[in-house]
């Protein structure tokens, strides 16, 4: 057998926020960029096994093997030192699934479920497990399937899971060429590629963008973004995100969170150039 | 032989033999004084609670030797619907027939417009012939729609804005209760909306049903209850399977068929029924319940022939003249309360304390059994006078009273120690199964839930599909708090704490449960 294996870092059973309905979030280790405010930086970087934060663990719930970390759920008590103490901020505590597997996990809360969604880090590096469990989740059930992807990987990595995948959630960090980069690490381009690619296959859910000191948060920001879509297709729903300083690392942390009255004057903005439905988080 | 005190909800000077006796004149006495004085307590409070006092100085029904036990030790317990019973406890009467034939005795009219339709059942509102207060005020979507467009549809709403807050003024109580659904409609519509505005706390039951309630009105309903913790979702399948389509949902969440009627309801404390059987499970399910079982159910028939055969109550009677109330629909309940006390007697040691109800698989599963034990035992004890349910007592899942100290209502898992969301749902839903005179499950969700109702609909869609009967959707946040089975606003308990007297008779209630299980204002809300 050569299923591919899935490297998940947690699953969340309910969510309101991941796209249409009650759904399942599966949050996938790894990620392309390197967000400057990123808020679960825990998801970038895999674990290479280096044993580090074994000696670190006060429960011992952590054993090192030849080339990876036992993780012991049932004794864990989610303290973080393993985090903290890894060298590439990641975290021993993933586990490896089989589209299968993972399928046999969600299936279990089908009934409370509109669907599944896979989030991360960044779901796009895993596109062969991903089409395979998709596939599984369609076949087997009345349940969506969504991903909610930085779009970085371009359009040809989506491609084979296209005829499982209902919808995308894309996360356009930064509507600039220049600051995208400096937030994120990466270059816009093939992000854009993305959407488009998405919105003419019309499985676009949403994009969604954090608005962030600096970078997202002026009104030419906003109305750069919102004509940018406009002119994609004016029914893309635009749906903006906090920043909060809550749980982010490094000098995002001093950054201030954006006050309701200048989120409300950024949604009238994209509403301004062209958007039908923009909306924003509480 | 020593006087020997009964337990609250009885008052001081109760005797279940004799009635009053000499040496409690005094204690009665000093009852009606209180009463009189009391300034907590508006003029109506003060006249039923005198009327109760009254009736509470006759014997009650003859009941066997054990029975008495078993009210005297607080086992069983009838809810202080008093000495002698003179009224069932509720009744569905069919207003629809008001509507269309009129009343004679009521001196109504057939309704020809939406003015004649709400004034109609304001006035048989005013004459209800249970308990003072209309517990139940009819499937109001039915039964006003075929008049919502006798009017313009801005005066429409304004009648019926009109007719809700005179719902409210009129019978100030968290047990008024009215139904909606399943098929959307105008006036069930505009009936959120009013509801939504007014915030009252008149109790509201949507009977959702999937097929044929539309998404957009399910959708609603949601965003209303997140809002005024109203309406309770009712799975309409499975309460229509037991019932037929003609059931209605009354006061707290209390089912009985439509022209039926309740008449008493007699309830079982499951934590002191547990205690009767020592440290054995299986003692308590084959022994204990049954022989509680014969008690319990000629305490409910000696109330009932109590109403039919002494006071007659059947006759001369302008609601079974006219056809609105039907004899051959009453039934009684048989209340049970505390499953999850009387489960965790037998699961929790000090070697497994987190052995239990809504934590553990044995004690959900022994929880399970509990449940469908006592339908087997009311099966086996059939009690002629409940003829709306085949002869035997209607099951039902009761909610707690003020003077509940360590018992938690119905059969729910304790306020605070809800389990994950899915498994507090998996954990109460096979407890609803053959519990189909009322139960309910309570939900809180934090505010995130306000933008994705759909979210919530799922929710509640996967818990009907589970077994789940009847939620409570709330927001943990919110001005209005499910109590128990009805509704109090948080500004009423503060205004109970400072000793003010409340429009609303169920406040006064539900503060009381409240400072006994403070819980109920902590319970765990679902992040999402």
């Amino acid at each position: 057998m050569n299923d591919p294996l899935g490297l998940v870092n947690h699953i969340l059973n309910k969510s309101f926020v991941d796209g249409p309905g009650n759904r399942a979030v599966i949050f996938m280790q790894g990620c392309n960029f390197r967000c400057l405010y990123c808020h679960n930086p825990y998801t970038i970087q895999y674990c290479n096994a280096c044993g580090l934060c074994v000696e670190t663990c006060p429960q011992h719930a952590l054993t090192l093997g030849k080339d990876k970390i036992f993780w012991n759920e049932d004794i864990c008590l989610e303290c973080d030192e393993c985090i903290r103490t890894c060298p590439s901020s990641s975290s021993p505590r993933t586990h490896s699934y089989t589209p299968e597997a993972l399928w046999e996990q969600i299936s279990h809360i089908g009934p409370f479920i509109t669907g599944v969604s896979v989030s991360g880090g960044e779901p796009s590096l895993q596109v062969a497990f991903l089409a395979q469990f998709f596939q599984l989740v369609k076949e087997n059930s009345t349940l969506t399937t969504l991903i909610e992807t930085n779009g970085f990987a371009g359009p040809q990595a989506y491609t084979a899971m296209l005829p499982w995948l209902d919808m995308a959630m894309l996360d356009l960090k930064c509507s600039h060429p220049r600051k995208h980069e400096k937030l994120t690490g990466q270059p816009l381009d093939s992000v854009l590629e993305s959407m488009r690619f998405f919105a003419a296959q019309g499985k676009l859910q949403q994009v969604q963008q954090v608005i962030v000191p600096g970078f997202t948060d002026s009104v030419e920001d906003m109305q750069r973004t919102a004509k940018l879509l406009a002119g994609v297709d004016p029914e893309i729903r635009l749906r903006l995100l906090r920043f909060r300083p809550h749980g982010a690392n490094g000098p995002s942390a001093e950054w201030q969170s954006p006050t309701d009255e200048h989120m409300d004057t950024l949604v009238e903005t994209a509403r301004g150039c062209g958007l039908k439905e923009v909306e924003r988080s509480l | 032989m020593e006087k020997r005190r009964l337990p609250e909800p009885f008052m001081e000077f109760e005797d279940l033999r004799q009635g009053l006796t000499a040496e409690m004149v005094t204690p009665f006495k000093q009852h009606v004084s209180d009463l009189l004085h009391a300034h907590d307590l508006i003029y109506e409070q003060k006249r039923d609670a005198l009327a109760a006092a009254a009736v509470g100085s006759l014997p009650y029904p003859p009941i066997s030797a054990a029975a008495r036990e078993l009210l005297q030790s607080g086992v069983l317990c009838v809810l202080g619907e008093g000495a002698a019973p003179y009224h069932p406890r509720y009744v569905a009467p069919d207003y629809a027939r008001i509507l269309h034939e009129g009343s004679p005795f009521l001196e109504l009219k057939p309704a020809q417009t939406l003015f004649d339709a709400t004034t109609s059942l304001l006035t048989a509102y005013k004459y209800f012939p249970a308990g003072g207060l209309p517990v139940f005020i009819g499937r109001l979507d039915e039964l006003l729609e075929p008049y919502i467009d006798t009017v313009s549809p801005e005066t429409a709403r304004q009648v019926l804005k009109s007719f809700w807050l005179l719902v409210d003024r009129l019978n100030p109580s968290g047990f008024v209760h009215a139904d909606l659904g399943p098929a959307a409609s105008k006036t069930g519509a505009l009936l959120l909306d009013v509801d939504r505005e007014l915030g009252t706390i008149t109790n509201l039951t949507l009977r959702y049903d999937p097929q044929h309630t539309p998404q957009e009105f399910a959708l609603q309903a949601i965003s209303n209850a997140l809002g005024v913790t109203k309406p309770y979702f009712l799975n309409h399948p499975a309460m229509a399977a037991d019932w037929g389509e003609d059931y209605v949902i009354a006061s707290c969440y209390n089912a009985l068929p439509l022209k039926g009627g309740i008449y008493t309801l007699v309830r079982l404390n499951l934590k002191r029924a547990a205690e009767m059987a020592d440290d054995d499970p299986e003692r308590f399910l084959d022994e204990t319940l049954p022989e509680i079982g014969k008690n319990w159910t000629e305490v409910i028939a000696s109330r009932a022939r109590y109403i039919i055969e002494d006071v007659r109550w059947f006759e001369d009677n302008f609601w079974i003249e006219e056809g609105l109330l039907d004899k051959h629909k009453f039934s009684a309940y048989a209340g049970v309360f505390g499953l999850a006390e009387a489960v965790n007697h037998f699961t929790r040691t000090d070697a497994h304390p987190e052995a239990s109800y809504g934590h553990d698989k044995a004690a959900n599963r022994l929880a399970e059994r509990i449940t469908t034990r006592i339908h087997e035992v009311l099966e086996d004890n059939p009690v002629a006078s409940c003829e709306g349910t085949d002869g035997k007592a209607c099951y039902h899942a009761q909610v707690g009273i003020t003077s509940d100290l360590d018992t938690t209502p119905a059969t729910r898992v304790p306020s605070g120690e809800e389990p994950e969301l899915y498994e507090h749902i998996l954990t109460e839903a096979p407890t609803h199964k053959w519990i189909n005179g009322g139960i309910s499950t309570i939900l809180e969700f934090d505010q995130t839930a306000a933008q994705n109702p759909a979210a919530v609909l799922d929710i509640i869609q996967g818990a009907f599909k589970a077994g789940i009967r009847n939620l409570s959707i709330g927001s943990a946040n919110s001005e209005f708090v499910r109590v128990t089975g009805y509704l109090i606003r948080r500004a009423d308990l503060e205004a109970h704490k400072a000793e003010k007297a409340l429009r609303y008779s169920s406040a006064a209630l539900g503060s009381g449960v409240m400072e006994n299980h403070p819980n109920h204002l902590h319970r765990i809300p679902r992040k999402v």
